[in-house]
């Protein structure tokens, strides 16, 4: 690498700053009467608190998993931040004006304009500030096809019923310990649910900010697509800059009934720490999508960027007959990053079919793991899975790896798994400079052709930004 | 991984594994001759087997592989008479291959069978026998730097054997020699009144430029109950040939843990051939080391089990210098309600640039309770390689079935064809042409 690249390849992070908000953030640490006290100042029913309290016992028996193929420094439970919300929020916003203007500017510099007149493209928005959702655009156009698009703190109040037949049912408390430690203290997150034989007139959006530099944020996302009906969701985040790691442990749960369709896309652009590794955001996800009903589907499309370390495994099991589970995912990781991710697709049913295409892109000194398991059970009949993953090294210090579990136990299902590893060649590049396209350009072309089975599964703004992404955050790798 | 070992070691004194553990080893302790005494190379191991605990399918190596059978069973070391007398010729002779006559090593329960074993027309210098008669005949500093210091002799079972084997196969091959007869060695278990623990061992050395084709064969009867851990080095000096083929068919009753372990140096070449038929439970771990650039690495398994056979491979292939070539390819027919397990780790180190590597996992499931694990696994650092892997698991294809029927072919017989076709693809890679027809033979008769 030529020094011009090393120059090139520090290339600031954009959304690193911090907003001054006046907070109300509860002590540090971790115990019961923490567990009680979120649940108590987000007034939420009983039975809430009681799953709560279940996860946090649960939890205390369980040890941190130490399989992934990553490194960091023990983590403090007792000096996170459990809740740490915007101390001006009013108790129920009737608009959008009454939300502080602090808060929409910050999303503004995000890019993700929250009011609604200035918003032309067809999006509806569920901003998360730290532990509490601030506003959710679109809701009452939404609630006009009787789709329920709005903040779970809000849900617990407004759809107890809801919330409670379905939380936890993909993702039970004990799943693991990050699962467990979201499960007892989770603030706030997204709760979507498509009415039968809905199509959800516009996409959905979270977007996720944790600004408060020691606490953690533990989000929980619920998506529920009753019998007929589609949805596509989209996931945003950043954070500030600190030196600190910050611990994210968030909890996805997607069910989809009979016949129907959840397309869930992320963009996850978190702190990734600086170029000697220091700080970033630790992103500990459960992400899980139970395929219940028959021939639904359920599709993960990542992008991976940021974060110091990513450890996250967005799977399908596939229950309901003929189901489908796809996921595409691009990992990119630069400087020290570590990532360990990958999908999980259980094939339960009859006729199941799944799909897997990774990309994982490795600089500098980072690590860049494929974990995946695909699972045929006994009764899966004629069940069909497909798997590749790419591998793209940059640099002769970075390391990629794939793990692929394969366990299959019915004679009729057919399972293909493929793998590479590569490298941009020089004669590529020399290729590219023959006809008078410079190293830069040359390298986003090519790592944005090596990502297009991914991309082109991203809705088109995302995916557009995914290219532009990457290109930015691998500039100047290759000299 | 570290923090397990922790946990394991703190409660020591009671779990179940640890106390099987240390009662196989005073058991293999126990039976070592006194003219193979080794006392520092076998103190120093058993040292690091006090840190160690029998494998639960807790331990990621051994997660579908559970050897809890075997600590029901109490073995106890072949008695000090087991050796030539109780096997008798004709019970062998259908081992022997034609085209290795003059070249047949037999060990009888892990000792060395003087009377059934014939070594003429080696090439001068080179040496193939018992190391316990033939310990004089070579360089004591030579042995010691070869003898169990192969990469990975710290695991369970292999230092097990290496702190209890009872007599060990030595070939040696001085520079440039070359052995024109194919070599082979038949591993055989008589049993006795309790069931046994049988530990071959086996040395091959081959030094810079010498060339051998080497046959390892496993038997043992159905109906005997044994635990056969055995342990092959093999050590390739700068371009050395070594083609081996790998034959385990041991009775039905047996278990059987293995570890083929290779050392590649500059400019070598191997080329292996495991084939998989017998055992009750049986795991081969097959590991290759490169100590120098441009060696060539071909690898190819072929697992049929069927009943409640359960067959595991791990191999791990380990680069560590640039310009390596690796071919691996590795098939199992899995029918009744057996389990086949393949683990193929490849670990390419930062140094190891312009390595070109590939692994292809196959696996046909013939009935609905078989059961297949599988994990090709690579593990990447240098940037300037080709690596590439493929699983697929699946049945015979309908169409394939179909296509032979509209010419004529009734399925069973059309099924049969395919699995003999799919079966020979690996055992056309064994260069005897006898030894090729007999696994054939089995493949045809099983299907």
């Amino acid at each position: 690498m030529s020094a011009s690249v090393q120059t090139l390849v520090s290339q600031p992070y954009k959304y690193g700053f911090t907003t001054d908000i006046e907070a109300d953030v509860i002590p540090r640490g971790l115990s019961e009467d923490v567990v009680r006290l979120i649940s108590a100042k987000k007034n939420e029913p009983q039975f809430m608190l009681e799953f709560r309290l279940r996860a946090y016992r649960k939890w205390l028996t369980m040890a941190e998993p130490v399989w992934p193929n990553v490194n960091y420094p023990p983590i403090d439970y007792q000096n996170i931040i459990y809740y740490s919300a915007p101390k001006t929020q009013p108790k129920k916003l009737g608009s959008l004006d009454e939300v502080d203007p602090t808060l929409l500017d910050t999303f503004e510099k995000l890019g993700i304009p929250l009011s609604e007149q200035k918003r032309l493209a067809n999006v509806a928005v569920d901003a998360i500030f730290d532990s509490v959702s601030v506003a959710t655009t679109f809701k009452a156009k939404l609630a006009e096809v009787g789709v329920i698009f709005c903040s779970i703190s809000e849900a617990l109040q407004e759809h107890p019923e809801l919330v409670e037949k379905y939380m936890g049912t993909v993702i039970p408390i004990g799943d693991n310990y990050f699962a467990a430690l979201n499960s007892a203290v989770f603030s706030d997150g997204s709760f979507v649910y498509i009415p039968k034989d809905t199509q959800c007139p516009m996409d959905l959006s979270t977007y996720f900010r944790i600004n408060n530099g020691d606490s953690g944020q533990f989000e929980r996302t619920l998506i529920v697509a009753e019998a007929g009906s589609s949805v596509t969701y989209l996931e945003g985040c950043t954070a500030p800059m600190y030196d600190s790691n910050q611990l994210h442990a968030a909890i996805v749960e997607l069910v989809a009934m009979d016949d129907a369709t959840i397309n869930y896309s992320t963009v996850q652009n978190w702190y990734a720490g600086d170029e000697n590794g220091k700080g970033g955001i630790y992103n500990f996800v459960t992400k899980r999508g139970l395929c219940a009903g028959k021939n639904s589907k359920i599709s993960w499309t990542q992008v991976e960027t940021g974060s110091a370390i990513t450890w996250k495994y967005p799977s399908c099991v596939l229950v309901g007959d003929n189901s489908v589970g796809e996921f595409y995912s691009v990992a990119l990781t630069n400087h020290h990053q570590q990532a360990d991710t990958g999908s999980k697709m259980v094939h339960v049913g009859k006729n199941t079919r799944s799909t897997i295409i990774s990309k994982g892109i490795s600089a500098a000194k980072s690590k860049n793991s494929y974990r995946g398991l695909v699972k045929i059970g006994p009764k899966a009949t004629g069940a069909r899975n497909y798997s590749q993953c790419d591998s793209m090294l940059i640099g002769d210090t970075s390391s990629a790896n794939t793990f692929p579990y394969i366990q299959v136990q019915n004679s009729t299902a057919q399972v293909e798994h493929e793998a590479s590893t590569s490298k941009i060649g020089e004669d590529q590049l020399f290729y590219f400079a023959q006809r008078g396209i410079s190293p830069e350009d040359a390298v986003s072309m090519i790592i944005s052709g090596f990502c297009r089975d991914v991309f082109n599964k991203l809705p088109m703004e995302f995916a557009a930004e995914a290219d532009k992404l990457l290109a930015l955050k691998l500039e100047n790798t290759v000299g | 991984m570290a923090n397990s070992v922790s946990e394991v070691s703190t409660m020591a004194a009671t779990d179940p594994r640890e106390v099987y553990l240390q009662g196989l080893v005073q058991t293999v302790k126990a039976a070592v001759p006194e003219d193979l005494a080794l006392s520092n190379l076998r103190s120093r191991t058993e040292l690091l087997l006090k840190e160690q605990t029998f494998p639960s399918p807790r331990q990621e190596d051994w997660r579908f592989t559970d050897l809890s059978a075997l600590l029901a069973i109490a073995f106890t070391s072949p008695g000090a008479t087991s050796g030539a007398t109780t096997v008798a010729e004709a019970d062998i002779a259908d081992l022997r291959l034609p085209e290795t006559t003059g070249a047949q090593l037999v060990v009888v329960n892990g000792r060395f069978s003087a009377e059934l074993s014939q070594v003429e027309g080696l090439p001068p210098g080179a040496i193939a026998g018992s190391l316990r008669t033939l310990a004089t005949q070579l360089d004591p500093d030579q042995l010691a730097d070869r003898l169990a210091q192969a990469s990975g002799g710290h695991d369970v079972f292999t230092a097990l054997n290496t702190v209890g084997f009872g007599d060990a196969v030595v070939v040696w091959l001085p520079r440039n020699s070359v052995v024109e007869t194919p070599l082979q060695i038949i591993y055989v278990s008589q049993p006795e009144a309790h069931p046994l623990i049988v530990q071959p061992r086996c040395l091959v050395v081959a030094e810079s430029g010498s060339a051998l084709t080497l046959i390892e064969d496993f038997w043992g009867e159905a109906s005997d109950t044994h635990f056969t851990n055995a342990v092959t080095e093999l050590w390739l000096d700068a371009n050395a040939q070594i083609t081996h083929s790998r034959i385990q068919h041991e009775g039905a009753g047996t278990f059987q843990i293995a570890k083929t372990v290779v050392t590649q140096a500059r400019d070598s070449q191997y080329l292996g051939t495991a084939v998989d038929f017998g055992a009750k439970l049986a795991r081969h771990n097959w590991e290759i080391y490169q100590t120098g650039e441009q060696t060539t690495t071909k690898l190819y398994g072929l697992g049929a089990i069927a009943a409640n056979q359960h067959s595991d491979t791990h191999s791990l292939v380990a680069l560590s210098h640039p310009h390596g070539v690796v071919e691996q390819e590795h098939k199992a027919i899995v029918d009744g309600k057996a389990h086949s397990v393949f683990n193929g780790r490849m670990a390419v180190a930062q140094k190891a640039q312009h390595t070109s590597a590939s692994q292809l996992n196959r696996n046909l499931l013939l009935s609905d309770q078989a059961r297949v694990d599988t994990k090709p696994q690579l593990e990447i650092v240098a940037d300037n390689v080709k690596c590439a892997h493929g699983a697929t698991v699946s049945q015979l294809q309908s169409d394939e079935i179909f296509y032979l029927q509209s010419r004529g072919i009734s399925a069973p017989q059309a099924q049969r064809l395919l699995i003999y076709a799919f079966a020979m693809e690996i055992l056309d890679r064994i260069p005897l042409a006898t030894l090729r027809s007999r696994l054939a033979q089995t493949i045809a008769q099983w299907a």
